[in-house]
């Protein structure tokens, strides 16, 4: 885009005069004088404003604005039709074919330059974003349907299960439009818009309701409650869609049309009169103040020109053709969009009837029609002073409390923020140092707890070694009590710091083969008791994937478990390694034909130091299986035992999704 | 007699737990004993006791100056730099046991508790190493 002023008019004096303006305001121009210069000019980029006259010797101004609009790139520019047309229609037709601004020739081009600077600093403002939708409804599969549909329509999303709740997020987070269910626990739909119109920094949010019933009736007291629309909840989401979008875009235009209308800005009058030669007197006079004058011939025209334009002041003749002004001047007072522009009624030789009759139809004053304008002119700037007064006043209200609930509201977020950000704070530095205890706590216990067990241990054994034949059995009985007592600690230790290691030590998954590592495990445990009679059965696929030493672990507890638990077999004893697939997921499993357990204690297996058979019949510290499971789940699988007594047990693990290992901690 | 064992460790159970170890495997070496760290580097800078010294048996947690401090010193020291150290030690962490081979161990032994292992233990780092480094 270029930061040029593009001037279609086929008038040389025009082009000139306006080049002239701009210059001075410090703005650049690019001079076209008819329309094929401006189609092609607009080959060179898009300018940042358009000024346009409607007859153009090659076509018709207003057919160019059409192609402007449906242009990517000047879509969104500001154009400023430019027109000595008389007719209002074409004024109209060019506001409703999406001109930013009308103004009337002859002109002033100081008020042509600062309608175009603030159009060029409205469309600065007016950058478009994604607008954010607060849904309240109890039911959340509706809302999340809701919430789905509008954020893939590029919407923004909150919800609400509750009126309480919506209320809230309303006020933190000040969304463009609100849906809100009619029908809930708690506050109804309806007082909830009756609350937030009560709240002034909520008041003009848009408020869809959507009702349950077919009744007129639910219908009727949601317009009543102040919401801008409703839908019934039957009706297809689509209807809500556009619904929703007509409110945001009606929304947009009004808060478009009060930020045209600045406060520093040139006032535009709408003369209605219907003698032409009146109003063209009218409007020379009132030009020289500074002011732009629509002109219109009757009361009709008027109204139109106000659906699609917004003026400062209305000068209304009383005695018209068709529509008469009393009757007009209702109609404008009675719309809540004009309500609150200033009207004064123009009287000629009325009796004070006619006069009370304007005057009690709304009008904000009246004038005695003459020659002399100068009383005109005087109470013209003092009603458009009054309502620039009662303008800023307002506006300076709403911006308190637009502020004060913006302000309120970025409060609330930030302390809540910071709070959580505190207690975030604080548990990370609680879990540090838990963590480096606990690290220095396993050290110490690593170094220092099994010295004392090898003085037991040792003292114990010279003593046998030497003075065995000095003591009785008994003295000797308690000596191999005690090396036994130290050695089960030792083994204890041992036990508690592999699992406090494999809770922290790194896990590096890569490919590994279950049935490998099985057999170099049982070969161990075969050398340590070579006279038993058994075998180790591998079937079925054992590849995987997992951290190898961990795995090896693993193997190293069940595989151990099964080889002691067929130790007091009369059978031969029977190891089976393996793996089923279920649930599209590998399941390894550890099979024996050893004395097995009882299923009611399944669920006691993965506890640490929990032990279904005594020191007597089976040796063992309790912590094996828990270190397993330990490994299984840091690897993002699962584990579980199948088994009955006397006839052996099964156990099975996964290793989980390589992706889901990564993940797991 | 020279010694040709320097043996820190701070632990008097332990000690007498290598020196019955030791003498059960017939090895009859006389042993130093430094109780921590600073005396055992005190040692090392007598050259005459360091020319007859086959071996040290070194414990990593030891007062004053730990076991790898005294490690760094002995390679450090060109009367001592060819002396096998074995580390005796406690822990079976495997970050120490990477550390002290870094720095220059040339056996890393964890103690057991069960005195029988213990002194096979102690026979075989006392036969292999002082063999290896036998004074002519």
């Amino acid at each position: 885009m270029t930061d040029e002023i593009m001037i279609v008019d086929d008038s040389l004096t025009i082009r000139m005069d306006l080049q002239d303006a701009f210059t001075a305001a410090g703005l650049a121009t690019r001079l076209c004088g008819n329309l094929a210069q401006a189609r092609e000019a607009m080959a060179h980029g898009a300018p940042a404003l358009v000024i346009l006259d409607v007859l153009l010797p090659d076509g018709d101004g207003v057919d160019f604005l059409g192609e402007l609009r449906n242009d990517e790139r000047t879509a969104r520019t500001p154009v400023l039709m430019l027109s000595a047309e008389a007719e209002i229609k074409d004024r109209i037709r060019g506001i409703k074919r999406g001109a930013d601004e009308y103004v009337g020739k002859p002109y002033d081009s100081g008020y042509v330059v600062a309608r175009a600077m603030a159009l060029l600093r409205k469309s600065e403002t007016g950058k478009p974003r994604a607008p954010s939708i607060l849904v309240i409804d109890d039911s959340l599969t509706y809302r999340e349907e809701l919430a789905k549909l509008l954020g893939d329509a590029g919407f923004r999303v909150t919800q609400a299960g509750s009126g309480e709740e919506g209320l809230r997020r309303a006020a933190d987070g000040r969304p463009d439009a609100i849906i809100v269910d009619g029908i809930m626990p708690g506050i109804t739909g309806a007082t909830f818009v009756r609350r937030l119109r009560l709240d002034p920094g909520l008041s003009p949010t848009p408020c869809l309701m959507l009702t349950a019933s077919e009744g007129a009736a639910s219908e009727v007291a949601a317009l009543d409650a102040g919401a801008d629309a409703y839908v019934r909840k039957d009706e297809s989401n689509m209807i809500v869609m556009a619904r929703l979008r007509a409110m945001l875009r009606q929304a947009e235009e009004s808060r478009e049309r009060s930020r045209a209308a600045g406060l520093f800005d040139p006032k535009r009058i709408l003369a209605v009169d219907d003698s032409l030669t009146y109003l063209e007197a009218l409007a020379e006079h009132l030009r020289l103040d500074g002011y732009e004058v629509v002109k219109a011939k009757s009361g009709e025209e008027a109204l139109e020109l106000l659906s699609v334009e917004r003026v400062d002041c209305v000068l209304l003749d009383l005695q018209m053709p068709g529509l008469s002004g009393t009757e007009t001047c209702k109609r404008i007072k009675g719309s809540s969009a004009l309500r609150n522009v200033p009207l004064i009624m123009l009287t000629a030789l009325e009796g004070p009837e006619a006069m009370v009759a304007g005057i009690n139809a709304g009008a904000d004053d009246y004038v005695a029609k003459s020659a002399d304008f100068e009383v005109l002119r005087a109470r013209l700037r003092a009603q458009l002073r009054r309502k620039q007064y009662e303008d800023e006043n307002r506006n300076v209200r709403e911006e308190i409390m637009r502020k004060d609930a913006e302000t309120r509201a970025v409060r609330r977020n930030a302390d809540a923020r910071a709070e959580l950000l505190v207690q975030v704070e604080k548990k990370n530095a609680e879990l540090q140092m838990l963590n480096k205890e606990m690290q220095s706590f396993a050290y110490s216990v690593s170094h220092d707890l099994r010295q004392p067990l090898r003085s037991m241990d040792g003292f114990s054994k010279v003593l046998l070694d030497k003075y065995g034949g000095a003591i009785d059995d008994e003295a000797r009985h308690y000596l191999q009590r005690i090396r036994a007592g130290a050695q089960r600690m030792g083994a204890l230790i041992d036990g508690l710091l592999l699992l406090s290691r494999v809770t922290r030590a790194d896990l590096t998954a890569r490919p590994i083969d279950v049935g490998q590592i099985s057999r170099r495990v049982y070969d161990r445990l075969r050398d340590a008791e070579p006279g038993r009679n058994a075998e180790l059965a591998l079937t079925g696929d054992l590849k995987g994937t997992g951290d190898d030493r961990l795995i090896e672990t693993v193997l190293e507890n069940l595989l151990g478990n099964a080889w002691k638990f067929t130790g007091r077999n009369t059978a031969p004893t029977r190891i089976e390694v393996g793996s089923v697939e279920q649930d599209n997921e590998r399941v390894f499993f550890v099979r024996d034909n050893g004395v097995g357990f009882k299923m009611d204690y399944a669920d006691k297996l993965f506890g640490p130091f929990q032990r279904l058979h005594s020191e007597e019949e089976f040796a063992g510290t309790g912590i094996g299986l828990a270190t397993v499971q330990r490994i299984i789940h840091r690897h993002g699988g699962r584990i579980w035992a199948q088994a009955e007594v006397g006839r052996g047990a099964t156990f099975y693990f996964s290793l989980g999704a390589p992706a889901a290992q990564k993940a797991a901690v | 007699m020279n010694t040709n064992i320097l043996l820190v460790e701070d632990s008097r159970d332990d000690e007498e737990l290598v020196l019955l170890a030791l003498r059960q495997a017939g090895i009859s070496a006389d042993v130093a004993v430094a109780r921590d760290g600073e005396q055992a580097v005190a040692r090392l800078g007598n050259a005459a006791e360091m020319a007859a010294m086959r071996m040290v048996l070194l414990d990593l947690k030891v007062p004053k100056l730990n076991g790898f401090e005294v490690l760094k010193r002995i390679r450090a020291n060109d009367a001592t730099r060819r002396l096998p150290v074995v580390v005796f030690t406690s822990s079976d962490v495997r970050s120490d046991i990477e550390r002290a081979y870094e720095l220059g161990a040339n056996c890393y032994v964890c103690k057991p508790v069960d005195f029988v292992e213990y002194s096979d233990v102690v026979q075989q780092i006392g036969r292999f190493w002082l063999a290896l480094n036998r004074k002519v």
